[in-house]
């Protein structure tokens, strides 16, 4: 079982891996990455991606310590609100905030009237960059709230005893120790920000502001170049050393952690005192703005026949929500993103547990690096999953074939199933195992009695979450695109790049809210369990 | 070294629970107090209060004189200049030992000379001199606890303040540290504010104990009195394992309610009256007689170096009796005499000579 859960993950990890590698190291168009084009894109990249991976730590740092650390007064709806955007897709919250700051919004039209100019237009660089931050800090604020929790509430009064003031304490001994949350947020946010696609297409493109993944897609598409699965191969080999990279910097970082021991009492929350009023009162409109303002968004423009149309009741029409659900584009990419979605969750179910079981339930010197390729892609920009599997595909036959789609999904979305079967298997001692060998069980009984169905709940509600995630998609589905199998995030893209912004609009907020039910869902079954 | 008082302090939480009720303590300069209680009985909540951690909600607290805690009064933990020693020992990891050690001396902005002579010299204390380079990984955890006694009395504290200092240690170490912190103490003459659940180690180290159930004071006394003349039931039994025996004092002494057991005024101590009462009977007041027809059976019999502990059911009724020399065999019959009993009125008529009074 072993070897066939092995070869498994190596087939969706490794090869592809290899594939583009081994294509870009004929180096033949090395050269090309140093031409303007490819250049332009890469700095584009590279700028954007660790300006909104700073961006973004520094706010969910600001959140998670006023979350977990403060007084502040309702924080558990806040904390709700403050990482919904994670649930958005970004080039859906693109495409909302366009509504919100486009240059035909309400705001703009608004300030135009009374300035002469706009207010500030998202599109371009800053845009590109403000957007990522958006959808990248509900990360930092989920890793840092952890290790926040993580630090143990007497080192802090420890301090505080000593003569330290509750934000002094705060300064010189939790934000220290939080150090190697903050590196691993850092590198983890830059990384899969660095060939995001949804948001620069859609809000970089219009002030052409190119980054390696639009180069890339536009590559694809159009023959603009000489073989173009060779330069796209080739960026994505530099992508992945850029990724390796940053994973080997992790585990350097991560290593130099601290050990700390369990908590022994809660954590004293510091009182804001007289501050409770401007501080809780500008957080609470910072993550609404960031939140509720772009489905707000959405949905007015939802109702509205064009842009820049007035919001008004003689305005407002249901038409584009009836288009958005009974056009054929839509259903058929709804229809096929239903199904590759489902067998994607099921496929990544059942391997995840596989190789989560094998991992922490037996020892052999192969666990970890199958843990490790199987957690892989998780750090790999998607941009790079989707150019190794065009470069395979024509040579396994899936070549213009939904299947190569489906394939990505499983490679990328693999590590959300290994990781959600690695707690529970973890914490539940070899001794449980033991105990049902000694009850008579053989030891793959032992291990499908007592691990896997321990580690069962977790592995299901892993596979609804690579299905709400794969069902949204774009990044992947947009790079192999084949005949026929349009998904739903292409769908709303290719309304979007049409120039119907409405009719995507609709179909936007349909899939967010629908999404947005899901994934509660979702999140509250495992407590039943 | 200061003095601690604390006058009518109740501490309500949010959610409504009494943590401290009325509380009323004086702990003088220089002096050991230990808190003892099961877990619940509010020890840890007095000590935090005397922190600053929690802020009683009625009542004051006063350091050396000073209120720190009252009506409109509140000292936030960092400005009662104390010293704390956690369970977790609560060492910084990422600082070194010495860095540690002189971080009280940092924030009281005592110049460089002076705070690496003071660092040196509270390590010297602990028994960890020389070792102000070291990560706190490299260390067990006694020595951490000592880089967590030393950082607790290198800024000489008003008063030191252990909560469970030693309970999260292994048997033999803990030993030896409990008796490293009463020459230390003692030769500083520190005032110590000391909460364990560990009644042994309380009645050990303390100059006076308090005992606390339900947020209330039991009892405070000197390990001796608490011993020996136990103000309560509840005090017999958690500091010394007495069994309790509901029955009524009449004029021959006490008679157990539906059990025979019959204990002559002579032998009985404690507070008189007649009426319904509570006879409270230490292990070692206990007489045990091996005997075949006898009406006791012998349920468990644990060897001790003190004296082996014997639980006997005597016809339904439950006792715990110390046996020396004599060790009997579970199962065994035995005939059960009791030495000496402490009598208490029972709840009820204590209330009615409350009211009455």
């Amino acid at each position: 079982m072993r070897v066939a859960v092995g070869a498994a993950v190596a087939a969706l990890v490794l090869v592809p891996r290899g594939a583009i590698v081994m294509l870009a190291a004929g180096g033949r168009h090395l050269p090309t990455l140093l031409e303007g084009d490819v250049l332009e894109a890469g700095l584009n990249s590279l700028v954007s991606a660790v300006l909104s991976a700073i961006g973004a730590v520094g706010l969910g740092t600001l959140l998670a310590v006023l979350l977990e650390r403060t007084d502040l007064p309702f924080r558990r709806a806040l904390r709700l609100f403050a990482l919904s955007p994670m649930l958005v897709p970004p080039f859906v919250g693109a495409i909302a905030w366009i509504g919100i700051a486009g240059p035909t919004s309400a705001i703009n039209l608004w300030w135009r009237e009374l300035f002469g100019g706009p207010l500030w237009i998202v599109y371009g660089g800053d845009g590109v960059v403000f957007l990522l931050i958006v959808h990248s800090y509900p990360i930092a604020m989920l890793v840092v709230s952890a290790a926040l929790r993580r630090i143990p509430a007497d080192l802090e009064q420890a301090a505080r005893i000593s003569g330290a003031s509750a934000v002094r304490a705060l300064a010189t001994v939790t934000v220290p120790l939080l150090r190697p949350a903050l590196a691993s947020s850092f590198t983890l946010i830059a990384v899969s920000n660095l060939a995001d696609f949804g948001i620069p297409s859609i809000v970089g493109t219009p002030e052409r502001f190119t980054t390696l993944s639009t180069l890339v897609y536009r590559y694809i598409q159009s023959g603009t170049v000489d073989d173009p699965l060779g330069v796209v191969a080739t960026v994505g080999a530099v992508l992945l050393a850029v990724a390796l990279a940053a994973v080997v910097l992790d585990a350097v970082l991560s290593r130099r952690g601290h050990e700390l021991d369990a908590s022994a009492s809660p954590p004293q929350r510091l009182p804001l005192g007289r501050a409770l009023l401007p501080v809780g009162a500008a957080t609470w409109l910072l993550v609404l703005a960031l939140t509720l303002l772009p489905i707000l968004a959405l949905a007015s423009q939802s109702l509205l026949p064009a842009p820049g149309v007035p919001f008004t009741l003689e305005n407002i029409t249901l038409d584009n929500l009836v288009r958005a659900v009974t056009s054929k584009n839509a259903i058929d990419g709804a229809l096929n993103s239903l199904w590759l979605a489902g067998l994607a969750a099921v496929l990544c179910a059942g391997l995840g547990l596989a190789v989560g079981a094998l991992v922490t339930r037996t020892r052999s010197r192969s666990n970890r690096p199958l843990q490790a390729a199987a957690l892989l892609p998780q750090a790999i920009p998607g941009l790079v999953i989707a150019v190794a599997w065009l470069v395979i595909a024509p040579r396994i036959g899936l070549f213009n074939t939904p299947w190569l789609i489906l394939a990505a999904y499983v490679t990328s979305f693999l590590a959300l199933v290994v990781q959600a079967v690695h707690a529970p298997l973890s914490a539940t001692p070899m001794t449980a195992e033991e105990a049902a060998r000694v009850s008579g069980a053989s030891p793959l009984r032992a291990l499908i009695d007592i691990s896997w169905r321990m580690a069962l709940p977790a592995a299901l509600s892993g596979g609804v979450l690579v299905f709400l995630t794969s069902v949204r998609e774009l990044t992947l589905s947009v790079l192999l695109l084949s005949p026929g199998s349009q998904t739903l995030g292409v769908a709303i893209f290719n309304l979007q790049q049409a120039g119907a912004y409405n009719a995507a609009s609709a179909l936007s907020l349909i899939v967010t809210l629908v999404g947005l039910a899901g994934i509660g869902l979702a999140a509250r079954t495992p407590k039943q369990a | 070294m200061a003095s601690v008082h604390l006058d009518g302090v109740s501490l309500r939480y949010p959610s409504g629970t009494l943590g401290l009720a009325d509380i009323h303590l004086r702990v003088g300069d220089g002096e050991f107090v230990a808190l003892v209680g099961p877990s619940g009985s509010g020890k840890t909540t007095l000590l935090r209060s005397i922190a600053g951690f929690l802020a009683p909600t009625a009542g004051t607290v006063a350091i050396d004189g000073s209120t720190v805690a009252g009506p409109g009064v509140f000292t936030p933990p960092e400005e009662r200049r104390l010293g704390m020693v956690f369970q977790q020992h609560a060492v910084w990891p990422h600082w070194n030992v010495g860095r540690n050690v002189e971080y009280p001396l940092r924030l009281a902005r005592l110049p460089r000379a002076e705070r690496a002579a003071r660092v040196a010299e509270a390590l010297d204390m602990v028994g960890l001199g020389g070792w102000a380079k070291r990560d706190p990984a490299t260390l067990s955890g006694g020595q951490r606890q000592r880089v967590a006694l030393a950082r607790a009395l290198v800024a000489r504290p008003r008063v030191l303040l252990l909560d469970e200092a030693l309970s999260a240690l292994d048997e033999p170490l803990r030993d030896r540290l409990r008796l490293e912190l009463q020459t230390l103490t003692r030769t500083l003459g520190l005032t110590v504010v000391h909460v364990t659940h560990d009644r042994d180690e309380a009645l050990a180290l303390a100059d006076r104990v308090v005992v606390l159930d339900g947020g209330r004071v039991q009892q405070i006394g000197s390990p001796e009195q608490l011993v020996t003349e136990p103000a309560s039931p509840f005090v017999a039994r958690f500091l010394s394992d007495a069994t309790i025996v509901p029955g009524a004092c009449e004029a021959g002494g006490f008679r157990a309610s539906a059990h025979p057991l019959v204990v002559p005024t002579a032998a009985l101590a404690g507070q008189g009256g007649r009426g319904d009462a509570e006879l409270a009977v230490l292990p070692q007041d206990l007489e045990l007689r091996a005997d075949e027809h006898g009406d006791a059976v012998v349920t468990s019999s644990l060897f001790g170096r003190e004296g082996n502990d014997v639980i006997v059911d005597w016809q339904g009724l439950s006792l715990r009796a110390r046996t020396t020399g004599y060790r009997p065999r579970v199962d065994e019959r035995v005939t059960v005499s009791v030495r000496r009993g402490l009598v208490f009125p029972s709840e009820g008529v204590r209330s009615a000579r409350r009211v009455l009074a």
